[in-house]
């Protein structure tokens, strides 16, 4: 991308307007600088006076921001609904991720375990089986910290101010650290084994509850990348 | 009681207008665009060029327009071509200017009980 554009980009990016649109927009302006410089030069310019003239017609920063700014349907869906991008959709990834971590626990449990009354520890399982369930095990503890990070890209990408980023981290944090997951058979001798999910802050471990222990780690593993890429960012810029 | 539309602002669809009637004869990527509507209008109307760009982004995502990378001489161009629901909208736009324009042209002139402005 050109350097007079790098401005832009930024001004763009933080009014809202989603980053496939600013990147298309700046892919055409910089080819039709491409194209004013060209013509001036073929009108017997220097090359620094040909790359002024044409920024000058190309329109100034101001005028090139504006335009763009003012087409509402530009906007990214992080700047039109935040609350629903970083609170909702990431509830729901969560929800979906643990759907799934479950019915692979459940399904191991049925098709490996077909006679122990639990997933956990009923007997010991090797090969295939036991990745069958280590799946879905790195699946149900790294969804928050995945959901987290993905939080924190969009942020980022899009410039956008912390306080939706970190509603979404704290809220996914405290999901994560507070749920539990219980398993056990019917009363009825061969009956459906079944699987429940509960949340709460279990038992106090040097005083500090079992869950908020575990929500503060999934907090830091997703906030500090999140923090450090603001940084990184804003190094980059700067410089 | 018939309540009739207002024109908000007299510039409001100009480029809209411009960009859809250009496109409408031939395909054009934007620069070539840019550089028709100043020769066309013998230079009467010109823009900040680049501005151009997120009129006619907001016309291919309205539907009017459709875009297709294309590489010529060895430069990637996206070219914009006029859609159907672009040309109604073309045929609308240049109905309520053509309407504009002889209004406000009755008015220069002082209409039917008045002469015209020196």
């Amino acid at each position: 991308m050109a350097k007079p554009f790098h401005e832009l980009r930024e001004r763009l990016l933080r009014a809202g307007v989603a980053p496939r649109h600013v990147r298309r927009y700046l892919t055409e302006l910089t080819d039709h600088l491409a194209d004013l410089r060209a013509e001036e030069e073929r009108a017997g310019r220097s090359r620094a006076d040909a790359e002024s003239a044409a920024l000058v017609r190309l329109g100034g920063m101001d005028d090139l921001a504006k335009a763009m700014i003012e087409q509402r349907q530009f906007r990214s869906w992080s700047a039109r609904v935040p609350w629903a991008v970083f609170s909702l959709t990431p509830l729901l990834l969560l929800a979906g991720a643990w759907f799934v971590a479950l019915f692979i626990l459940w399904s191991g449990w049925q098709i490996f375990l077909p006679g122990a009354d639990t997933p956990f520890g009923a007997g010991r399982v090797y090969g295939f089986a036991n990745l069958y369930f280590q799946a879905g095990k790195a699946l149900y503890f790294g969804a928050p910290i995945l959901v987290g990070w993905g939080i924190g890209l969009i942020a980022v990408r899009q410039r956008l101010k912390t306080l939706w980023p970190m509603v979404g981290l704290v809220l996914i944090a405290g999901m994560g650290g507070t749920s539990q997951v219980q398993a056990s058979r019917t009363a009825v001798h061969g009956g459906v084994g079944h699987i429940r999910m509960d949340f709460a802050l279990g038992t106090s471990v040097h005083g500090l509850p079992d869950g908020l222990m575990h929500a503060l780690v999934i907090l830091s593993l997703t906030m500090l990348p999140y923090l450090i890429w603001r940084l990184q960012k804003a190094r980059s810029l700067s410089a | 009681m018939t309540v009739r539309e207002t024109n908000p602002n007299f510039m409001n669809g100009v480029p809209e207008l411009l960009i859809l009637r250009l496109l409408q004869q031939e395909e054009m990527y934007g620069y070539e665009l840019v550089q028709a509507i100043r020769d066309r209008t013998d230079a009467v109307i010109t823009v900040g060029e680049g501005v151009v760009y997120p009129v006619l982004h907001g016309l291919e995502q309205d539907g009017a327009l459709t875009s297709r990378r294309k590489t010529v001489n060895g430069r990637s161009r996206v070219y914009y071509t006029v859609t159907p629901a672009g040309s109604r909208r073309l045929a609308d736009l240049s109905k309520t200017w053509t309407n504009l324009a002889a209004a406000i042209q009755m008015m220069l002139t002082g209409g039917q009980h008045g002469e015209a402005i020196p």
